[in-house]
């Protein structure tokens, strides 16, 4: 027994830099592509060194690994968004969060890479229920408008999380943004115009404000350097906003600006869901919020999300309110209350998939089960949008995930307490 | 025992027993309880369902069946039923849909905390002293809560609303109709009991201790509720003592009454049922052991994150645990989540229910109990949708002292009724008509049968209502 498990060590301690991943041959699932192969019946993926190699009916590659689908449904792994997966373990706890920060030099330009957390037990319990990577963001900002950076990490439990830093620049307007600036939408509005009349000023004179010879800025020289993806157009703003015609004033503002736009909340986005699908701008909502919880929402409705849908807008669906980190899996179960209430099913599965990754970039390797494409996907017992659904494989970088967490862990030690009460040393 | 006990108690102190002392210096006049529900049941045509696959919350899950119901109340259950010959009869063929009792939520605070959520209406949480069993949620229920309507919409036929969490005792909640009204006493559920909320652990701690003051720890909590009950047994000792006097025919000294006693009371003569908000195993067994040494029952801990670990103990008890199907980690007591929580604590034998605490969550306790169902087939559990359903009806019902009057589908009870466009644990089904007391309160069909509140009118568009 020993001796074995030293050798499988040694084996493995050895070979660990030269072999890659087993080769997995998925066989005789449902398929949703999200790509133009549409949706597969009874097909196969086969997958190996980490990308889909083909995807089709009766796959005849030799696999390390056979995985039968029968009555299964495949779909690319869920990709969380705008939460602080790996950046809190107790949202009450402030020592564990580092998804805030009160800093006034750390604006746009508060950036969230190192300091993801790649054991937190969020990730586990969230890549097990199929999320494979997420788009982690700054919670809220009790100082600035634009409060900071969001970027694509993945759940593969490594110490190399990251897929693409500095994907978005977050920030908000209406209430609590103004709350932040003067107290009025008015002097918000102003703020947001003078962090991009800087930023242009720190492009066109960065030499002379290196030297000291330029005027004071209000903004912080990081802030203004982090602005300047939004001002050439390579990095989305992305906005909490509800009010429409709050959300009409940023439309207006982002065009003005030439600069690009994402809403989030958007709780009365359906009542201009026109202008902003004509105006291009992706929306992330979260579909089951139908809650009129402030002034600025009173036109929140449960069919937003059909409504601007059908308008033409480009929708991304957020968790569940504040579990949207905890459990940012359930993305899935609103996706299907958005169906329930009139949103084409493919769109809903797209809004947690693809449509972020189109939005945020990373669209030409994750999003479709296609050739080519990461090996990041997951196999579910039936209907991925269903509650009485659930994952039963999660394959991310081209590997199976294993399927443990520290709830199972409790789970397995409390399952037969009233047959045998001795718990603690039961592993 | 203690029950009927108080009962005489009460009507002693209530009438005319207490006239009836003639050379009694003190004036006493008729004391009339205050507050008392003045629901009504809306008349309705009787009405008959057919073809209907019903889950009736005892049990039992009828395939092809058929239900009856008249003047409020269910008249038969089955899958032999045959058309009733009222001459007003309303038949329903609900073929492919399905049938539940209606929804019933043990935590919420719809009202208590409306919509919109800004200060000035954020009355549920009386933060002044950790002990505050004076106040009544009912006194902070705002009934144009425009998430009255939206539950209703979800299936949701009653509620327990609650006071916050943030003290050791929080005071008296109240059970609702959901039925709009004018007053909340129109709202009340007739005959309920009161409800006591208790909170154990962070919230009362944090809230207190932050102000410099008891308590800061969890044994200042423990030591704060026992101090409480402390003063509620030497209070009820002095109404006793009396009220015997009063039945002898040689009336005492009157005690002089208390607000907060009066509740506290309440719960240790059995007339008002302990919501203690808990996380935590090892708390829930402290709770359980005050709850011995001062001779009253816990009706059900709320947010019951560990009740897994205790499930014997729970059944053993007779206590019921009010749990999420996922939610965890906001808090330091909400860290060990396990998603099989509510399977495990039925699988004991243990009193299960699936509650909301959100405004959110109300309008999709089916698909919550869906969830927590799905955990427990998982990890092997026989546990089927006519038992799942239990867990948001009639076994909400007993943890809020109405089981015998409404929670499931049998003869003689409340015709609280929830007709599905689907079966009610997928994620695409939606309540179609709800009935209440066997009036069609909310119809998906029928914009007219849809309610809308004061806030909801005009508050968008003038000429149009919020939906």
């Amino acid at each position: 027994m020993k001796l074995s498990k030293f050798l499988l060590a040694g084996l493995v301690a050895a070979t660990s830099f030269t072999v890659s991943a087993e080769s997995i041959l998925i066989k005789n699932a449902k398929i949703h592509t999200l790509g133009s192969q549409g949706t597969l019946q009874q097909s196969d993926v086969f997958i190996n060194n980490g990308k889909i190699i083909s995807v089709g009916k009766k796959l005849t590659n030799s696999a390390d690994r056979v995985i039968d689908a029968t009555d299964k449904v495949v779909t690319p792994g869920i990709f969380a968004v705008a939460n602080s997966l790996g950046l809190a373990e107790i949202d009450a706890l402030n020592q564990t969060v580092d998804s805030v920060t009160n800093d006034e030099m750390s604006g746009a330009s508060f950036n969230l890479d190192e300091a993801f957390n790649p054991n937190s037990t969020l990730i586990p319990h969230n890549r097990v229920n199929g999320v494979t990577r997420t788009l982690v963001s700054p919670a809220y900002s009790s100082v600035h408008l634009v409060y900071g950076q969001g970027s694509i990490m993945s759940l593969n439990g490594n110490y190399n999380p990251l897929i693409k830093s500095a994907v978005a620049i977050f920030g908000s307007y209406g209430e609590s943004g103004s709350g932040r600036v003067g107290g009025s939408r008015a002097t918000a509005l102003k703020e947001l115009q003078t962090l991009l009349d800087e930023a242009r000023e720190y492009a066109d004179n960065y030499e002379a404000i290196f030297a000291g010879e330029y005027r004071e800025l209000g903004f912080s020289i990081d802030d203004l350097k982090a602005m300047q993806d939004v001002l050439n157009r390579n990095t989305p703003l992305v906005m909490s906003v509800n009010r429409a015609s709050d959300i009409m004033t940023l439309l207006r503002f982002a065009k003005k600006n030439s600069i690009r736009l994402v809403l989030k909340g958007a709780a009365e986005g359906w009542m201009v869901a026109k202008e902003i699908a004509a105006a291009n701008v992706p929306v992330l909502i979260d579909p089951l919020d139908n809650i009129p919880r402030s002034f600025e929402a009173l036109g929140q409705r449960i069919e937003n999300s059909s409504l601007m849908n059908k308008a033409g807008v480009e929708l991304m669906f957020l968790g569940p309110g504040f579990q949207n980190t905890h459990n940012a899996h359930t993305v899935r179960h609103s996706a299907g209350v958005a169906v329930s209430y009139g949103m084409p099913y493919e769109a809903a599965l797209k809004a947690f998939t693809a449509t972020p990754a189109k939005v945020f970039g990373s669209d030409t390797s994750y999003g479709k089960i296609m050739s080519g494409y990461d090996a990041e996907l997951v196999v579910w017992d039936g209907d991925p949008l269903e509650v009485t659904t659930s994952a039963v494989s999660v394959i991310i970088d081209g590997e199976l995930v294993n399927m443990a967490t520290k709830s199972k862990r409790l789970r397995d030690r409390y399952k037969d307490i009233s047959t045998d009460k001795n718990t603690a040393y039961r592993k | 025992m203690k029950n009927k006990f108080y009962k005489t108690a009460i009507a002693a102190l209530l009438s005319a027993v207490v006239v009836s002392c003639a050379d009694d210096s003190e004036q006493e006049k008729e004391i009339i309880e205050p507050f008392a529900s003045r629901y009504q049941v809306q008349e309705f045509q009787p009405v008959f369902i057919k073809n209907a696959t019903i889950l009736t919350a005892a049990g039992e899950q009828i395939n092809d069946g058929a239900i009856y119901f008249k003047d409020g109340k269910i008249v038969s259950v089955g899958d032999d039923l045959s058309e009733p010959s009222d001459d007003d009869l309303q038949v329903i063929d609900a073929k492919g849909k399905w049938i539940t009792p209606g929804i019933i939520d043990v935590h919420s605070h719809l009202g208590v905390y409306p919509a919109p959520g800004v200060q000035t209406s954020a009355d549920g949480n009386e933060m002044t002293a950790p002990v505050t069993a004076e106040v009544w949620a009912e006194h902070s229920v705002w009934p144009q809560d425009p998430q009255f309507s939206l539950a209703l919409a979800a299936g949701v036929t009653s509620m327990q609303i609650l006071p916050g969490s943030a003290n050791l005792v929080g005071g008296r909640s109240v059970t609702l109709k959901n039925v709009l009204g004018r007053s909340v006493m129109d709202m009340k559920f007739p005959e309920a009991p009161h409800g006591l909320k208790m909170a154990c652990g962070e919230n009362p701690k944090r809230v207190y201790g932050s102000k410099g003051r008891a308590p800061a720890t969890r044994m200042g909590n423990v030591a704060g509720y026992r101090k409480s009950w402390i003063q509620a047994s030497d209070y009820k000792k002095q109404w006793d003592a009396y009220n015997k006097s009063v039945e002898a025919g040689k009336p005492g000294k009157k005690p002089k009454r208390d607000l907060k006693l009066d509740t506290l009371m309440g719960v240790l003569n059995g007339e008002i049922l302990v919501h203690n908000h808990c996380y935590r195993a090892d708390e829930m067994a402290v709770m359980l052991d005050i709850a011995k040494e001062f001779d009253y029952k816990v009706s059900t801990f709320h947010h019951a994150i560990e009740s897994y670990k205790i499930a014997d103990l729970l059944a053993e008890n007779d206590v019921c645990s009010a749990m999420w199907s996922d939610w965890w980690g906001f808090k330091q007591e909400a860290y060990d989540t396990v998603p099989e929580n509510v399977a495990l604590v039925d699988k004991a034998g243990a009193c299960a229910i699936v509650h909301s605490d959100s405004a959110v969550g109300i309008q999709h306790l089916n698909k919550e109990a869906a969830k927590a169902m799905t955990s427990g087939v998982n990890m092997g559990l026989d546990i089927k949708a006519e038992d799942a359903i239990k867990w948001i009806t009639i076994n909400a019902a007993k943890a809020i002292g109405v089981e015998k009057q409404t929670g499931s589908l049998e003869e003689d009870k409340m015709a609280d009724i929830v007709i599905w466009d689907g079966n009610p644990f997928s994620v695409y089904s939606k309540a179609e008509k709800v009935f209440i007391d066997g009036a069609l309160k909310y119809d998906r069909a029928n914009a007219e049968l849809q309610p809308v509140s004061d806030f909801d009118l005009g508050a968008v568009k003038p000429e149009e209502n919020r939906l």
